[in-house]
């Protein structure tokens, strides 16, 4: 009995060393590193045409509104839509019940100038109340906390001179706040100085993440949702030209957000609303809603990364990359029309 | 006549069978495609991460299925932060299915990892390895060095146990029965401990929905009533004579221990497969030391009779070699789910011998509240406690 023992579970034990090799395939992962594998590759590697947002378009998408004139004030008029029952896939195989303005995360991206009068037609398709609270200078009953919209259906018109010059976030302000930011109600409003800034290759950042299992800790962070987008679809600028970006910081749960530049440095106006910038650097610390503007050139050609330097964030996906080419007759520019 | 009784037989199984009838059509009823009533609540997905290796650049994750509903494995993280990482054979899992989590990762021995899996509706299940080692390589070096551990652990204490044999020959009745209640002590103590030893593997590695308690109790009564009915076959049936009975009772002991032994085993295998090997240690000398009590356990009975030398070892052989089998089994193929069937089979095993010890110094004496059978229990449980603590 004995030996049938040892001998049937000696063949049990010695047949697991000459178990069959499968069929492998190798794949390259979004980190470089060579897998193979006779299975599925989980890679947080998005490819542009599954991407629902879609953050190469987002960046250079500024929305200037249905342009009027009255007493010689340019009125600018938008429509957003808020919804709150959006399944998005916001990394590849994770999907997340993100809340809209206008169908994104952020919401679109809102411009005027000094001045103008803005004027918003909120509707609210959503299931809950929802609002949208401007950063900066209005009357009270136009600040979007206290005049909750009502769901299904609801209407409101926000009106307000743009102001001051610089750039500002927006998001819906009812409680629980956390919750209705955390899910995607936020976007970025920028008003520019009457004379205009010196022209320039310009983007928008927000920086923000998403807390797909609830524990008030964010599980992806990026820079425009989707995390590593840049750093796969690099952002195509060139030598000798300025680039400015909108930054604009709406990560919940953590304290703290930055943007660090490789290989070169930038000049950085806090909340963009002076012309003197207030410090040269390659780093910035952003708390929530903290935002600015990041003005640089780059001399030479090449990848540069860009990412937050709490390298944390940047390995939940909030890394890209500046592509710099070579562009040898760009010297300089003069004037950008503002009003398109 | 004959039909009338035909009749009242087709009657019979017809009333057994009607209820169960109804059942199943109440049951088609709460799931079938028509039915909406049980369409609330929400059922939430859930995996468990059964076991992390750490090879060569590499982090082998195994996660199974352990929710109601079928998942979809979207993402690897190693400290939470995210890996690339493939997923064999692929990363939709049906329930109780198991995939293999493969993350490129130079980790560094020793220290500590948290292996994250993230699920298509974004939420993440965690496993926290105190420090990493690297994954044993199953080849036959390996498994040699099991069986000597094996020896040592089982089949060497049970021998050495067994040489006390002629000392408990030599002792007075009251002195014998001492022995044989210190056995029942040595036994009750080692089911306990295995029951435990299960409610522990079941709590680190088991979904709630396994009900991992109810398993291990379940198995165990199972195995004391299943051993209990056939060894009263056996003992009822032969023939035994005043010899050989204590022999069966023997040998039931050491098949007993046998079971409990493998499930020693077991947790030696798999400490040093999981790359615990202090703990391994510690767990080599107390089981040697521990083990040599069983060996007085298998003596006990056999005292009294002239048993030929060459059954007394096999006893010994019975009871230690699966020690062997068992950390071959934990060491190569270690998974919770083998651990607790054979940690409740070896405590139902055990439960029965003491039962049987225990009614035969009842048949002998007629009376259990003796002095020598109550210290003979209190003082088993003590030796057992004690030397356990060096486990």
């Amino acid at each position: 009995m004995l030996s049938a023992i040892i001998g049937v579970s000696t063949i049990i034990v010695f047949s697991v060393f000459s178990e069959a090799q499968l069929e492998p395939k190798v794949f390259v992962t979004h980190s470089g590193q060579v897998i193979q594998t006779s299975g599925d590759v989980l890679d947080p590697l998005y490819t542009a045409s599954t991407v629902e947002f879609d953050p190469g378009k987002y960046l250079r998408d500024f929305n200037y509104g249905r342009i009027s004139e009255l007493n010689g004030q340019t009125i600018r008029e938008f429509t957003i839509i808020a919804e709150d029952d959006k399944i998005q896939e916001i990394s590849p195989g994770v999907f997340y019940n993100v809340w809209t303005f206008n169908g994104t995360v952020p919401g679109p991206t809102i411009r005027a100038t000094e001045g103008d009068l803005v004027r918003i037609h909120f509707i609210n398709n959503g299931s809950k109340s929802h609002t949208m609270h401007f950063h900066g200078i209005h009357p009270a009953e136009m600040d979007g906390v206290f005049e909750a919209v009502g769901p299904g259906g609801g209407q409101f018109t926000y009106e307000f001179e743009a102001g001051p010059v610089g750039v500002h976030p927006y998001h819906c302000h009812v409680m629980p706040l956390e919750e209705h930011i955390s899910h995607g109600l936020y976007g970025v409003y920028i008003v520019d100085p009457k004379e205009g800034r010196p022209s320039a290759d310009e983007m928008v950042m927000v920086l923000n993440g998403f807390d797909t299992d609830f524990d008030t800790e964010n599980n992806f962070y990026a820079a425009n949702s989707i995390p590593f987008y840049y750093q796969h679809h690099p952002i195509q600028i060139k030598t000798n030209e300025l680039i400015r970006i909108y930054v604009v910081n709406m990560v919940e749960f953590d304290p703290i957000n930055n943007f660090h530049l490789h290989g070169n440095l930038y000049n950085y106006y806090p909340t963009g609303t002076s012309t003197v910038p207030s410090t040269y650097t390659d780093m910035i610390t952003l708390s929530q809603t903290e935002r600015g503007i990041m003005e640089f050139k780059y001399d030479y050609p090449g990848k540069y990364l860009f990412h937050a330097h709490k390298v944390e964030f940047s390995e939940k996906g909030w890394v890209g990359i500046f592509l710099v080419n070579d562009n040898p007759d760009q010297k300089s520019q003069t004037g950008i029309d503002y009003e398109n | 006549m004959k039909i009338k009784k035909n009749y009242s037989k087709v009657k019979t199984i017809a009333s057994g069978i009607i209820p169960f009838g109804f059942l199943v059509i109440m049951i088609l009823y709460l799931i079938g495609p028509s039915s909406d009533l049980l369409e609330f609540g929400v059922s939430l997905p859930e995996i468990t991460i059964e076991k992390i290796e750490f090879v060569d650049s590499e982090i082998h994750v195994t996660v199974r299925n352990t929710g109601p509903i079928p998942v979809k494995i979207a993402m690897a993280d190693v400290n939470d932060r995210i890996q690339s990482a493939a997923i064999e054979p692929d990363k939709s899992l049906e329930r109780f299915e198991t995939a293999l989590v493969r993350i490129p990762f130079s980790w560094n021995e020793a220290e500590p990892y948290t292996i994250g899996i993230t699920l298509d509706d974004g939420v993440r299940f965690d496993k926290f390895i105190e420090a990493a080692t690297p994954a044993i390589k199953s080849d036959y070096k390996l498994a040699g060095f099991f069986a000597i551990i094996g020896t040592y652990v089982g089949i060497i204490p049970v021998m050495i146990g067994l040489l006390w044999l002629p000392f408990i020959k030599r002792i007075g009745k009251n002195k014998y029965n001492f022995f044989l209640a210190l056995t029942i002590g040595l036994l009750v103590f080692l089911g306990i401990d295995a029951m435990l030893e299960g409610f522990e593997v079941s709590k680190e590695n088991f979904s709630t929905n396994f009900n991992g308690e109810l398993l291990i109790i379940t198995i165990t009564l199972l195995s004391f009533l299943g051993l209990y009915y056939s060894a009263e076959k056996l003992t009822s049936r032969t023939n035994l004579t005043a010899s050989s009975k204590p022999l069966a009772i023997g040998l039931m002991i050491a098949i007993g221990i046998g079971l409990h032994n493998l499930g020693e085993g077991l947790a030696i295998g798999a400490a040093i497969g999981l790359g615990q090997v202090a703990l391994s240690t510690f767990l080599i000398v107390g089981f040697a030391l521990h083990n040599t009590t069983e060996g007085i356990a298998i003596a006990s009975p056999l005292a009294k009779t002239k048993s030929p030398i060459s059954k007394i070892i096999i006893l010994g052989l019975i009871a230690g070699s699966p020690a062997i089998l068992g950390t071959w089994i934990g060491g190569f193929f270690y998974s919770p789910y083998t651990a607790i069937v054979f940690l409740s089979i070896g405590a139902g095993a055990i439960f029965q011998v003491a039962l049987v010890i225990l009614k035969w110094l009842y048949q002998s004496e007629q009376k259990l509240v003796q002095a020598s059978i109550v210290s003979g229990i209190g003082v088993g449980m003590l030796i057992m406690y004690l030397t356990s603590i060096l486990v």
